[in-house]
């Protein structure tokens, strides 16, 4: 995971090659010195283009989950420590964006908005939110009457402060661990949007275009092609998902997701 | 006990109502529409033209208006008429159903199949061979996409013994062993994760409910160890699986889009997909609200189902 | 028979590869029954072929109805010779030039029994030109254009349809031959024809299940005895293109949809089945740019050209084409089609000659025309979000660096890509160009000539359409010939629509298929009234 982070922020020094450049001579190289993982139809270098497509594939990932975490935290956070009329607000809405089976909501919305990076971003992002705010607003109420929390606020302090000093720290473990678990499934449903035609535009491709473009028409032809960006694709979701494993038996044993 | 359930569905009426404005302001906020699209093809935009023919589809109306028309259409089981085919928009969806139902539910049973005994025998035998095999098998299912494990499916099928399942609908009565061949792959793509994170699920929890009293106080009585686990321990891990269904639910209908598509299965899932890339409004607002009472109906069949196995859950 | 057709295989097959395809079509007497499972990638926008403009309609539909006249089906290579009678049994040009008669068939009933009369004929072809007074019309009628020169259209009698024109135009019979020009019945509303079909032809329409299926069965009734040889056509949609793909090569389908044939595909196919018949034919689509000449700084022609200059046509072909094309000028070049330029003509155009030299002129050009290092010109590439397109125009991007051009990518969805170009809201465009007929006048008037709503550069030069109408007028073919060369060495001097490649189908079907020859053009030959399997 650490290794991925890594190469996606120094992409342009780990890449060997410009990962646009195309080269009508040098299409479907196999594997070899020069070209570390082959190239591909135009005679790009798959292995610069994966490189750099670590760099859209973890934006995608580390923004919506950053996104969808922040966003859900905070109305979770609000819903659980008010209660009442702003709780009874808030919860029909987020029942309703839930109600959305997460790619369909994405599909809408990417289509809604147009492809863009931005697009897919808020389009995945959005339906983060209730399911972050759902674990926010159960860890806010498991301590909100909480005895230190109670001392707080007889010594008088404000609501904002009670939230922000005494509760939020106590909640972040949890959005930690959900923000975590969240990052390979971004990662998955922008994979999926990019088969089905929504996901991240060229040129800069994220792993999974890099795959659904490929797959299809040389994946005999040059297996290299398709086989690179869904082991990086696989690699990194599998390591967020053991980064998930390995911070949840950290943080909090007893959380389940 | 019914005054839990009538208060969960009318929740779940507003909540339905909540979502189809969502779903219609959505929608509307896209740019190109229909009309662009059916030119497209020509390539000719002659303004009168599209005028008239954005006049006939009600585009030209504000947005409350088409949706107060929306809702009295569906109020009168009306799903509205497809842009694209000019068909009844229910004439289009209703064959579609049983497949996606179909492939769903043998999806789940793929899920459950694999996914609990697994999760089981992994608990059983924590800190074994066998359980760090399956435990980095059901990893993988989460790592992989769910169209690029039906892609690498075909691709087998067809390079390894030059056969792919049917790509037109084989119906049971005409041939039940096509038709079971034709969901086996697709409904296998599409339960892998489903079934990888039950796994997960299942084995944390059986291993929490086996450090628990009563199980060790069974083990002390010397119960057979098999019997251990099987009678008290899987049974109350039973719990929070159900839970995790629930939400699954909604996630295994985004895997049948892609594997609908990969397989090309005539279900609703996918036909989503081409509604969306068409503009094709009535289509994917409707297909939109068939989800989403699906999935809310499904919470709400977990809801309840939850209550029952759990005693300790009042119903208020 | 179809002698310019090239049978094409794969290593050990070369020796078979030169035969021509009517050696299988002579090999076994033709065979009734069976039904053939044909690819199709998508939906047809509709099923009525005057209303569209893709081969998603006609690949289907064509079977369905006849045209008066048509290019042979059996014949690969379309031109005014290979036209032979469907609707109509004898034509002839009258009034030196400027009328042309039909008389047509008797007995011909449509498929829900009405009979066929001229009044069908003067009926559909009053629809599509639009004349003045006919009740029906069209929702899109792509093609009007085709009837622009047409006055009148009488019907003196049943079995006589006369069409008066403004002027001789011989192109006029080749349009009436093309799968675009359908006879549609007068009975019925054209609204409904977008989702059933009435027609004459040897095939009805069974059942459509949108995103399914298009199933014809055999016309009993056809008005040609003994045909069709097929008992039915299944068009099984398949829209993710590896499975369409796979399904070919596990036999699923038994022959591959027009369009759809790359060279990397076939070669696939060809290994995974030997026995795949893989014809190697032209689709008459082009790949071009479309350079805005409206939009500064392209109002310079010193830029135009520079851009044309810039990018490599041979490694265009290798690299977004894997070889699956052919470089061209503005029609389609031989030996597929009958206008092309001449090879040694073709090496003397813009961005076919030494790269490295090409590129050194056009930064000459562009630092005379102010840009240079210093002051490097920007420009946005915009193309289709569909794969094919953004290869295009990564490669030309890419092509536009080596010139010192600053050049980014703007991917527009399908459902605004042509209402954009229709605005002139770009600046340079990776567009692919189809082409109903392989004849100047379908190619020119609705591409090249001042204020088309399809000369999406609006390139406009009155020299140039004084050329074209000059053409379109001459009996003489030789004497055409050569100004149709003229022009279109004009239109890539010009850089009116810089023309990157002509793309190849590689069209592919299992042995057991006979009489289904492609064409050079993907619109015309999806008759299927001599199609037969022995399976």
């Amino acid at each position: 995971m650490l290794l991925t982070l890594l190469t996606a922020a120094a992409a342009g020094l780990v890449a060997t090659q410009d990962p646009v450049r195309t080269d009508a001579a040098h299409t479907f190289l196999p594997p070899g010195p020069q070209h570390w993982l082959g190239t591909d139809h135009l005679g790009r270098d798959v292995y610069s283009r994966i490189v750099h497509g670590a760099r859209v594939s973890l934006a995608v990932g580390i923004a919506t989950s950053l996104l969808g975490g922040a966003c859900g935290g905070a109305v979770g956070l609000a819903s659980g420590y008010a209660g009442g009329a702003v709780d009874l607000a808030i919860q029909p809405i987020l029942d309703i964006m839930q109600g959305f089976p997460l790619l369909v909501l994405a599909l809408v919305m990417a289509a809604a908005l147009g492809p863009s990076l931005l697009t897919v971003i808020v389009a995945i992002a959005v339906p983060f939110v209730p399911r972050v705010a759902r674990v926010a607003r159960a860890a806010t109420l498991s301590i909100r009457d909480a005895a230190y929390v109670e001392a707080a606020r007889g010594l008088g302090a404000s609501r904002a402060r009670i939230a922000l000093r005494h509760i939020l720290p106590n909640v972040v473990a949890p959005l930690i661990v959900m923000t975590t678990a969240q990052l390979g499934t971004a990662i998955l449903v922008e994979a999926s949007l990019s088969f089905l035609g929504l996901g991240v535009p060229e040129p800069y491709p994220s792993w999974g275009r890099m795959l659904s473009v490929s797959a299809a028409e040389f994946a005999q032809r040059a297996p290299w092609v398709v086989i690179f960006p869904g082991l990086a694709i696989s690699v990194v979701v599998f390591a967020s998902n053991l980064l998930g494993d390995g911070l949840r038996d950290f943080l909090d044993p007893r959380l389940r997701i | 006990m019914r005054r839990f359930i009538v208060r969960r569905l009318a929740l779940a009426v507003l909540t339905l109502a909540g979502m189809s404005v969502v779903i219609f302001v959505l929608l509307r906020l896209a740019p190109g529409n229909i009309v662009d699209l059916l030119f497209q093809s020509a390539g000719y935009v002659d303004p009168a033209e599209k005028q008239r023919i954005t006049h006939e589809l009600l585009l030209d109306r504000p947005v409350a208006v088409q949706y107060v028309q929306w809702v009295r259409q569906l109020a009168g089981g009306d799903l509205g008429t497809s842009y694209r085919y000019g068909l009844p928009a229910w004439q289009i969806i209703r064959p579609r159903i049983p497949v996606t139902v179909e492939l769903g539910v043998l999806a789940l049973a793929v899920a459950i199949g694999l996914g609990l005994p697994s999760g089981v025998v992994s608990a059983a035998r924590q800190h074994t061979a066998l359980d760090y095999g399956l435990r980095i098998v059901s990893l993988a299912g989460l790592s992989m996409p769910a169209f690029w494990l039906g892609m690498l499916i075909i691709l087998v099928l067809v390079r390894v013994f030059g056969w792919i399942p049917p790509m037109l609908y084989v119906a049971p009565q005409a041939d039940l062993r096509g038709h079971l061949l034709q969901f086996l792959f697709p409904a296998l793509a599409a339960g892998y994760r489903s079934a990888a994170l039950i796994n997960r699920m299942t084995r944390s929890s059986m291993l929490e409910v086996l450090r628990e009293d009563y199980v060790r106080t069974g083990w002390a009585k010397g119960l057979p160890g098999r019997a251990v686990v099987y009678r008290h321990a899987l049974r109350n891990a039973l719990l929070p699986i159900v839970t995790v269904l629930g939400t699954e639910f909604a996630f295994l209908i985004g895997g049948l889009i892609v594997t609908e598509t990969v397989f090309n299965l005539p279900g609703v899932a996918r036909y989503l997909v081409e509604a969306i890339l068409w503009r094709d409004y009535p289509v994917v607002q409707n297909l939109v609200m068939f989800i989403a009472i699906v999935v809310v109906l499904s919470n709400l069949a977990v809801d309840i189902l939850y209550a029952r196995l759990d005693p300790r859950i009042r119903y208020t | 028979m179809a002698g310019r057709m090239l049978r094409w295989g794969l290593g050990a097959l070369v020796a078979s590869a030169l035969a021509a395809p009517s050696a299988w079509g002579a090999a076994a007497a033709p065979r009734h029954g069976g039904v053939l499972n044909a690819m199709h990638r998508e939906d047809p926008p509709s099923l009525s072929i005057h209303e569209e403009s893709t081969i998603s309609t006609n690949w289907p539909m064509m079977s369905c109805y006849n045209n008066l006249v048509l290019f042979n089906p059996l014949r690969g290579q379309e031109s005014a010779a290979t036209i032979i009678g469907e609707l109509a049994t004898a034509w002839r040009w009258q009034d030196g030039g400027r009328s042309l008669a039909f008389t047509l068939r008797r007995g011909v009933r449509w498929h829900d029994g009405q009979p066929f009369t001229s009044k069908d004929v003067k009926y559909t072809f009053d629809l599509v030109r639009e004349a003045p007074g006919i009740g029906a019309r069209l929702r899109l009628n792509p093609r009007k254009q085709w009837y622009a020169q047409v006055q009148a259209i009488d019907a003196p009698d049943p079995y006589t349809v006369v069409f008066r024109l403004k002027r001789p135009q011989p192109s006029f019979l080749l349009l009436l031959a093309s799968g675009y020009s359908p006879i549609y019945p007068a009975h019925i509303p054209p609204a409904e024809l977008r989702t059933r079909c009435v027609g004459t032809g040897p095939f009805k329409l069974k059942e459509y299940r949108p995103g399914e299926l298009i199933e014809m069965v055999r016309n009993p009734d056809y008005f040609v005895k003994d045909r069709p040889y097929l008992d039915g056509i299944r068009f099984i949609i398949i829209k993710e293109r590896g499975t369409r793909i796979a399904a070919l090569q596990a036999g699923r389908l038994d022959v591959i949809m027009p369009q759809e044939g790359t060279k990397t595909a076939a070669e696939q196919l060809k290994k995974a089945v030997p026995s795949m018949v893989i014809f190697q034919t032209s689709q008459n689509i082009n790949d071009n740019i479309l350079v805005n000449f409206k939009r500064p700084p392209f109002t310079d022609a010193r830029v135009r050209r520079a851009m044309s200059l810039a990018i490599d046509r041979r490694g265009y072909i290798q690299a977004v084409r894997q070889g699956g094309a052919v470089p061209g000028a503005s029609m389609l070049p031989r030996p597929w089609g009958v206008w092309g330029l001449p090879a040694s003509e073709l090496a003397t155009l813009p961005g076919t000659g030494d790269p490295a030299r090409q590129r050194a002129e056009a930064r000459q050009l562009l630092s005379e025309a102010g840009f240079g290092p210093g002051h490097p010109l920007r420009v946005v590439v915009s193309t289709r979000a569909i794969a094919l397109y953004v290869d295009m125009a990564t490669y030309v991007i890419d092509q536009l660096k080596q010139i010192g051009v600053d050049a980014t990518l703007e991917q527009v969805e399908s459902a605004q890509w042509f209402a954009k170009l229709t605005r002139g809201d770009y600046e340079l465009g990776a567009n692919l160009t189809g082409i109903g007929v392989d004849d100047p006048d379908a190619n020119f008037y609705e591409n090249y000539v001042c204020g088309s709503p399809r000369n999406y550069s609006q390139y406009c030069n009155p020299e140039v359409d004084r050329m074209i109408d000059a053409q379109s007028q001459m009996p003489d073919p030789v004497q055409r010939t050569r100004l149709v060369a003229e022009i279109q060495k004009r239109l890539e001097i010009d850089g009116a629509r810089p023309i990157l490649a002509w793309d190849i189908d590689y069209y592919a079907m299992w042995p057991y298929v006979h009489n289904l020859v492609p064409h050079q053009s993907v619109y015309s030959y999806a008759r299927f009234q001599e199609v037969w399997i022995d399976r």
